[in-house]
């Protein structure tokens, strides 16, 4: 060994520590970088006995990355559902905040509501079928009846819109981040080839990882040149080798009831609806798709449903005897082109065109006498043949129309032979239900995510007090060769002056 | 990795979301001990929604019935009332009538008297209303059930008995002819031609406007009750009949034994009215119970309901206390516990050179 081998040494020595101090300072500015991974700088000895920062490693950790994504993608695809419901539960509730005591609900503006008061509207102008004030209350009772079926199929038709650019715009932040995954991706693998230091980039392409996640969920495999490829969580592949697919998605403007949207596709290959063979199952586009798809246009049902059984409670028979046979028409409810009674399955998007029928209704130069003796259809249809001032029993079997059994079409969800009541209340209890479900979804996808995201920074995060005890370290044996080096120094000077 | 390393970036935010959930429930909290319910029922209730739904229509239209029923009891009130005081009228009649003897001096103008006021109470009685519905009316009860037998001009009703009188007897009760009427063709001619006048078609022609058919209310959820009653009953024909036979025959020009005879017939006319009238006054009676024993048992039946509601609806105001008093200490050690770690940092400690 000889003194100038311990020069090498000790400027090996610098160079070290210039570059573990550049990883400290690397690390201790990024400690507030969400998805930062820290780095550690892997200090081997030289050839020649001195120590050299052989490479720098990312402290990843795959596993808990993949955690933190997928319950990113649960809790995007939750929000999303619960976020439509809350508009839909918002649509029957009271908006005249609840200050009455019997009106104190929340649930105030349900057709179940509504439906009720129309009864009790009834039940009052039954026993004073001569006022004409009560025979109002019916008709004003029936009309907001009719307004809150209408604004409830209103503001389905507006989620599902909503809905549906929601997804159009998911899907080109899906279609960019795929491109920009693909970039640095491809700097990646050819970084590692080079040997370059791609600790940044791989940085880069797990935050990308993330928020792709937001939209759509998604699983990942890495392969033996570094790349990483992307599949649907439905086996779908996104993304590989370079090349990125593309999702491919129509949005439609307008969504009336019974429309349907367009699918997703990526390459050809549809990844939402009900009849995707590969459906996707999570991320904020799973949630849109379930919500536009299924969840909106069931509620839809049910509200066309409550309509349908409403012209039906509300229609009048044949009341001849001189020409027997007649159908059964509209009475109080109506819509618009009606030849006849709406089938049990239905008349779809019948909710957001049910009215008063406006020869009932003197604001439309209606006449409220027809409520109390029938005969909106004509003179067959008078169950008041005498025209007595005090018949009510027309009037009686309107108040009793909405607790008689009813069919319904099973297949919007519930069930298939009830009241109108009692189905109007299953609606908003199916309704609430959804929303509550998905609100406590939320919740708990919530603090999964804020758990696995947590568990991620611990693991794969800074800690600024390990960054500076390092930096002291390094400080200190910074101090000790810069000694070192003023001994050896001294001693080539003492050996040049003895000389 | 050591299983105690902890980021800095973790430690700094590890109180947030903790706050913000705290912040969220309190804005809850608040709202719940403000108005004593749940800050969000639906989310509350969730599927049992529609049955707190179902609970507060069927406590509405209890309290809707029962406010109704009020109409009710005042309909049947006043027919019961019209009919108690046709019913005294009845009695003094025939009190007067067993009394009056045809001997006595302006016997027959007091046997008409008698008979045309009685008449007229009947009429007017008959044709009582309430809230602008005549309540004997049936279920016609736009028209004054009873037309006015003493109308100007000359009502259907009177001239349809002056042409049956006419028919038997060839002459008006008021010419001096009649005289000549013996009791027992008096008495025929009650008992027939004059009997036909008080039913069916001649009865609904020249007297009544009221129809047969009831009213009827709801005054419970699947309780129907006739809401009153109507004047083609016994009760009004058989009155009407003996009242109109004094009030036409009495002070006549009959001779004293005729007299004698109609006061007789009227009399036991008026009896059997008396008995159809009661009948018809214990039925309204009845309705008038079942509405009362209707407004109880809803009335029961709507404190059931209101407590079921408000088990489902009303928070419990002592929890929320406690809950809030929580809640507000757990905010303020998550505020101190931020701001300690913030401190807890080598940086803090180590000299700068």
């Amino acid at each position: 060994m000889s003194l100038s081998a311990a020069y090498n040494i000790i400027n090996s020595a610098f160079l070290s520590t210039a570059a573990q101090t550049a990883v400290i300072s690397r690390n201790i500015s990024n400690a507030s970088t969400p998805g930062y991974s820290r780095e550690i700088a892997n200090v081997l000895t030289n050839s020649y006995g001195g120590s050299d920062v052989a490479s720098v490693t990312r402290e990843a950790n795959s596993a808990l990355l993949e955690q933190v994504n997928v319950s990113t993608s649960q809790a995007a695809s939750e929000q999303a559902l619960a976020n439509g419901l809350a508009t839909l539960a918002q649509s029957v509730s009271d908006s005249a905040s609840s200050t009455s005591t019997s009106g104190a609900t929340q649930n105030g503006n349900s057709p179940s509501a509504m439906l009720a008061n129309l009864q009790d509207a009834l039940t009052t102008y039954q026993t004073s079928p001569g006022s004409a004030a009560a025979g109002q209350a019916v008709v004003t009772a029936a009309s907001d009846l009719a307004s809150s079926l209408n604004s409830g199929s209103a503001t389905v038709q507006q989620v599902r819109e909503q809905a549906d650019s929601d997804m159009a715009s998911s899907v080109s932040t899906v279609n960019s981040l795929l491109n920009q995954f693909s970039q640095v991706d491809q700097t990646i693998v050819g970084g590692l080839a080079t040997g370059a230091d791609v600790s940044g980039a791989e940085d880069t392409r797990d935050s990308i990882l993330t928020q792709l996640s937001q939209q759509i969920g998604v699983s990942t495999t890495t392969n033996a040149n570094g790349s990483t490829s992307i599949y649907t969580d439905s086996g779908v592949t996104l993304y590989q080798s370079g090349v990125a697919s593309q999702l491919s998605f129509t949005p439609t403007p307008t969504l009336t009831a019974g429309m349907s949207g367009n699918q997703v596709s990526v390459n050809g290959v549809p990844i939402t609806g009900p009849s995707a063979p590969m459906a996707i199952q999570s991320g904020a586009l799973a949630g849109l798709a379930n919500l536009r798809d299924t969840v909106a246009p069931e509620y839809q049902a049910q509200l066309d449903q409550i309509a349908g059984g409403l012209v039906n409670a509300f229609a009048e028979s044949d009341q001849s005897t001189t020409t027997p046979g007649l159908p059964s028409l509209p009475g109080l409810f109506t819509y618009p082109g009606a030849t006849g009674l709406p089938a049990t399955n239905g008349v779809t998007g019948l909710a957001a065109s049910i009215e008063v029928n406006p020869a009932v209704d003197p604001s439309q130069g209606g006449d409220l006498s027809l409520l109390q003796n029938g005969g909106v259809n004509g003179a067959n249809y008078v169950y008041n043949a005498t025209g007595s001032a005090g018949y009510t029993g027309r009037i009686q079997q309107l108040a009793a129309a909405t607790t008689s059994t009813q069919s319904f079409d099973p297949s919007a969800g519930l069930a298939s032979s009830a009241s109108l009541n009692d189905y109007a209340n299953s609606s908003v209890s199916w309704l609430q239900a959804q929303n509550q479900q998905a609100s406590n979804g939320v919740d708990y996808q919530n603090s999964l995510v804020s758990q696995a995201t947590s568990a991620l920074s611990n693991a794969t995060g800074v800690s600024l007090d390990t960054e500076m005890t390092n930096m002291l370290n390094i400080e200190n044996s910074y101090t000790t060769t810069a000694k070192l080096l003023t001994t050896v120094n001294d001693m080539f000077t003492a050996l040049l002056n003895a000389a | 990795m050591s299983a105690a390393f902890v980021s800095t970036s973790y430690l700094g935010t590890a109180m947030l979301p903790t706050v913000a959930k705290v912040q969220s429930s309190l804005t809850n909290l608040e709202v719940e001990s403000s108005t004593g319910q749940y800050a969000d029922l639906g989310l509350q209730l969730g599927g049992q929604s529609g049955y707190e739904l179902s609970l507060k229509n069927e406590n509405d239209l209890l309290q809707t019935l029962t406010s109704g029923n009020g109409l009710v009891t005042t309909n049947l009130t006043t027919a019961q009332d019209a009919l108690n005081s046709i019913l005294s009228g009845a009695q003094s009649a025939t009190a007067s009538l067993t009394s009056w003897t045809s001997s006595e001096v302006n016997s027959g103008p007091t046997l008409q008297s008698l008979g045309a006021n009685a008449l007229q109470s009947l009429i007017a009685m008959t044709n009582s209303t309430s809230g602008g519905q005549y309540v004997f009316g049936g279920i016609n009860s736009g028209v004054a059930p009873m037309a006015d037998y003493f109308s100007t001009p000359t009502s259907a009703a009177k001239t349809a008995i002056d042409t049956a009188f006419q028919t038997a007897f060839g002459c008006l009760p008021t010419d001096p002819a009649a005289s000549a009427i013996t009791a027992s063709q008096m008495q025929s001619f009650l008992s027939g031609p004059f009997a036909t006048q008080f039913s069916g078609a001649n009865w609904t022609q020249n007297w009544s406007s009221a129809s047969s058919v009831n009213p009827t209310a709801q005054i419970a959820p699947g309780e129907t009750i006739d809401a009153s009653t109507n004047a083609n009953q016994a009760g009004f024909q058989q009155l009407a009949q003996a009242y109109t036979m004094l009030s036409e025959f009495g002070g006549s020009q009959l001779s004293s034994a005729a007299q004698q005879a109609v006061a007789s017939t009227a009399n036991s006319i008026i009896t059997q009215g008396l008995n159809s009238v009661t009948s018809t006054e214990a039925n309204v009676g009845a309705s008038l119970q079942r509405v009362t024993d209707a407004n109880s048992s809803m009335s029961s039946q709507m404190t059931i309901l209101q407590t079921q509601i408000g088990n489902l609806d009303n928070v419990n105001a002592q929890a929320v206390a406690v809950q809030l008093n929580t809640l507000t200490t757990q905010l303020q050690t998550a505020y101190q516990l931020t701001a300690q770690l913030q401190k807890l940092s080598l940086a803090q400690y180590l000299p700068i050179a």
